[in-house]
């Protein structure tokens, strides 16, 4: 009894259909069907019966154009009923004789003309995005005066509509971190879709347009139609900022202070959204699933034509359906190759790359320029007179070069992020502390090592807290004294020398001297007597135990002092600095190098041995005079510098290595820096500065004291890399 | 069929200004038992405690969405034949089949007026 499931599974549906009162079928009963046939599809694939598979396909199709009412209920009952006839028919004829010679095309086609062919999203055409109405569309509804219909239902909206909006904040930062996070794009997602849902109630319809815009295109990147691009998450945090303060300015309106709500230009989001929306559209550089499926050699050309044709016949199906269900390819091929097909769609500008992959190959780059070097010190290539060689040589050199520039290049980010981090929290300090406070950035696509993001973020911070605590003046304040009420902070970078100077400026009250100096004076900073010139003055703000910040306040954390921003600034090997002008404003820069890979040093040579001293370190270069040399009994050698006592350290005793001299007055000392101490360093030669790439050393000798790394000289010599502040530690011992 | 006006209606959004906005609109209708609850879990519970006559939810909802809370009350047999309106922001095709092979009574387009509403309450009644 082969058939019998089939036919009771028929039958079924053929009595609850007989069931109906009238010729309509509401939801309930046309879900009860469409349940029904989509068993009577599985069955009838197991049992091979594909006349009634295709029967009941059709009738599925059906049931789903009446559900969306798409389909004239009568017309829909009418063929609902010949179907489930014919179905019977079929049924019968196998049990009976196990074949049916019927003729199914007429229905079929008929089935086809009424619900047209279906077209499935797997195989991705051009410019086929799935959405819904778009309200764009809708009848707009002309809104000449904002008339408030009901004051509570609108004040609730605008609390609980604030609410969600803070929230999405938070989830865009963890849906950049994490991109293919779909939980994450879901919670982007829902605040702009209820808030659409209700604005579209109240008749607010900027807000819910924009809301569904952006909504829209949360949806396409759920469905992975658009990838989550740093470009999407601007256009994201952008709307909901205007989102927000369409919101805001309801308030405004129901409080009476102003008459119309916001309408703030929207040009420059929507183009930007619409670009967004057509690059996910532009699936041009993705292949077919035939051609794919080809390629791989899968299937032949002309199978391929086959199946094709065989697809588009009603009721049509996808191709690769089509392929399995003729046994021309397995499933798991064709779903190797939809995989395939998923990965092509792009963004086609950018790529992602797994960051442990960059780390690896920047890493190989490293090691190609010590190798590098290494046979260019061979002494058969030295000696060479070999024209073809050298010439080769020189090349293999450039291009060597030229791959390093373009690996360490490729760890280099936009600083724009971390700006923009900044802007958010201005804008935050400028609600906290009352101050009415503007961001404004410049060059913020300048371009910084990507490491370097996360360390630079908390000394941008501190200095971002203090311009906007003790800079930017209250807006009453600053009306009085002729300043326009709201402040200005500014943040902007550039490449200037080889390096990254990143500036942070306010209009505020800026430095005073003589505050400065009074505390300096009082916390026993400086002596009273010395003269001090302006620059000088400001730098005593740098100094360990200085803090203007009369009370703690709880902006400013633990009342933080500059001195830990310049910490931070010179643990990136960076350098700070602050001019201003009392009255207009400060400028902050902080200039630090492009990448932490490369480090800026003094090269020095003691014996055979290069060193070398980080440029930041050094504080002079001198050659002593004997005078200056004093051996001290319990305090060692010393020198003296421009009347300063400074202990001598010699590095060939240190690292137990050769040195040419032996008197400092035959030698070269290099004055060297490393917190507040300071210290000279003997060595035969300084050979020059340069900017030298860093190799670190290992996990096992990380801990070395006294050395930081090597580094490959320009020479294609390796020099190792002193760390002032554990050198001082182990002179000492 | 006479529309019982005292039919206890239950509210599901996690909107809750949403909420207040469909209770107005039901209450313009003339109904005035509505419950409300923030999420499918509430909701069964509320369903499952008190006598509902029917509900209607929101699609879109954190945790439990609509077509979860259909699918659970469906699926128990104390409320499964209680009257489901499903609220949708977009009449999404895939969305809807789904819903409706899950036994949905109906859906429901936003933003949609009192009139509205109620043709689709009475249509849903009407049939039972």
């Amino acid at each position: 009894m082969k058939y019998e499931k089939l036919s009771s599974l028929i039958d079924g549906v053929a009595s609850d259909f007989l069931f109906l009162d009238e010729k309509t079928i509401d939801l309930p009963t046309a879900g009860k069907l469409i349940n029904q046939v989509e068993a009577i599809i599985s069955e009838a694939t197991a049992q091979e019966t594909e006349q009634l598979r295709r029967m009941a396909y059709c009738l599925n199709i059906l049931l789903e154009k009446v559900i969306m009412d798409d389909i004239d209920q009568e017309v829909g009952c009418s063929a609902l009923e010949k179907g489930i006839t014919t179905m019977q028919e079929i049924v019968n004829s196998f049990s009976n004789t196990g074949s049916y010679k019927g003729n199914i095309e007429d229905f079929v086609g008929h089935i086809a003309g009424l619900t047209g062919t279906a077209t499935e999203k797997e195989e991705i055409q051009d410019g086929e995005s799935v959405t819904g109405e778009d309200p764009s569309e809708e009848t707009v509804r002309e809104e000449e005066k904002f008339e408030i219909s009901d004051e509570s239902l609108l004040r609730d909206f605008i609390a609980e509509g604030l609410e969600y909006m803070g929230e999405i904040e938070v989830n865009v930062l963890n849906l950049e971190q994490s991109p293919e996070d779909k939980d994450y794009i879901n919670a982007v997602f829902r605040p702009f879709h209820s808030i659409k849902g209700v604005a579209s109630f109240l008749n607010l319809s900027d807000i819910s347009k924009l809301a569904h815009d952006l909504e829209n295109l949360l949806d396409r990147a759920r469905s992975d139609d658009l990838p989550v691009t740093s470009a999407l998450i601007d256009v994201i945090l952008s709307g909901s900022d205007i989102l927000k303060e369409m919101i805001g300015s309801l308030k405004e309106v129901l409080d009476g202070v102003r008459t119309q709500p916001a309408t703030p230009d929207i040009s420059v989001l929507k183009n930007q959204i619409n670009a967004i929306d057509q690059q996910g559209d532009s699936a041009g550089k993705v292949e077919k699933l035939g051609a794919i499926l080809v390629g791989d050699g899968v299937i032949t050309e002309d199978t391929l034509e086959d199946a094709l044709k065989t697809a588009k016949e009603p009721p049509s199906k996808k191709l690769g359906e089509t392929l399995v269900d003729e046994g021309k390819a397995t499933s798991g091929q064709v779903s190797q190759a939809l995989r395939k097909q998923a990965h092509q769609v792009v963004d086609a500008s950018t790529i992602r790359v797994d960051v442990r992959k960059l780390g690896d190959m920047v890493d190989m780059v490293g090691e190609l320029v010590i190798t590098q070097a290494m046979i260019r010190q061979s002494p058969v290539i030295q000696t060479s007179v070999d024209k073809k060689l050298i010439e080769d040589m020189s090349q293999l050199s450039g291009i060597i070069s030229e791959l390093q520039k373009i690996s360490t290049g490729l760890r280099m980010v936009p600083i724009k992020q971390t700006f923009q981090r900044m802007s958010r929290l201005i804008r935050d300090l400028s609600k906290s502390t009352g101050k009415k406070i503007v961001a404004e950035m410049a060059g913020e696509d300048t371009e910084i090592d990507r490491n370097m993001t996360e360390e630079i973020y908390n000394p941008l911070v501190h200095m971002v807290r203090n311009s906007v605590d003790h800079g930017i003046e209250t807006p009453e304040e600053r009306i009085r004294i002729g300043k326009p009420e709201r402040g200005v902070v500014r943040l902007s970078a550039c490449h200037r020398g080889g390096k990254i100077v990143i500036e942070i400026s306010d209009d505020g009250r800026g430095l005073n001297k003589e505050i400065i100096l009074k505390k300096a004076v009082d916390k026993g900073l400086v002596e009273g007597s010395e003269d001090l010139s302006e620059h000088e003055i400001y730098k005593l703000l740098f100094l360990p135990g200085f803090s203007t910040a009369e009370k703690i306040t709880d902006i400013s954390g633990r009342g933080v002092g500059m001195d830990v921003v310049k910490q931070a600034v010179e643990k990136l090997r960076g350098k700070i600095d602050v001019s201003s002008v009392e009255g207009k404003g400060s400028i902050f820069t902080a200039r630090f190098p492009l990448t932490m890979a490369i480090i800026d040093g003094m090269i020095v040579r003691v014996g055979c041995e290069k060193y070398i001293i980080p440029t930041i370190s050094v504080r002079q270069l001198m050659r002593p005079l004997r005078e200056a040399y004093n051996n001290v009994a319990g305090r060692g050698e010393m020198l003296n510098v421009m009347g300063e006592s400074m202990p001598l350290v010699r590095l060939h005793k240190i690292f137990q290595t050769d040195s040419e001299h032996e008197n400092p007055w035959d030698a070269v000392v290099v004055v060297v820096e490393a917190g507040k101490r300071s210290k000279c360093i003997l060595v035969d030669e300084v050979m020059g500065k340069e900017e030298v790439v860093i190799k670190s050393l290992g996990e096992r000798m990380k801990n070395i004291k006294g050395i930081s790394g090597s580094a490959i000289l320009g020479s294609g010599s390796v020099g190792l890399i002193l760390d002032p502040d554990s050198l001082f530690e182990l002179s000492e011992m | 069929m006479d529309i019982d006006l005292n039919m206890k209606i239950l509210v599901i959004d996690d909107f809750s200004t949403m909420r207040k906005v469909i209770k107005n609109l039901l209450k313009q209708v003339g109904y005035s038992d509505i419950s409300e609850a923030q999420d499918g879990t509430s909701a069964l519970q509320i369903l499952k405690s008190r006598n509902i006559d029917f509900i209607i939810s929101d699609w879109n909802m954190p945790n439990m969405n609509g077509l979860e809370l259909l699918k659970a009350v469906r699926g128990d047999s104390e409320i499964s034949s209680i009257p489901f309106l499903m609220v949708t922001a977009e009449a999404l095709k895939d969305n809807i089949v789904l819903a409706v092979k899950e036994g949905v009574s109906n859906y429901i387009v936003k933003p949609f007026t009192a009139e509205v509403l109620n043709e689709k309450i009475e249509g849903i009644i009407a049939k039972q």
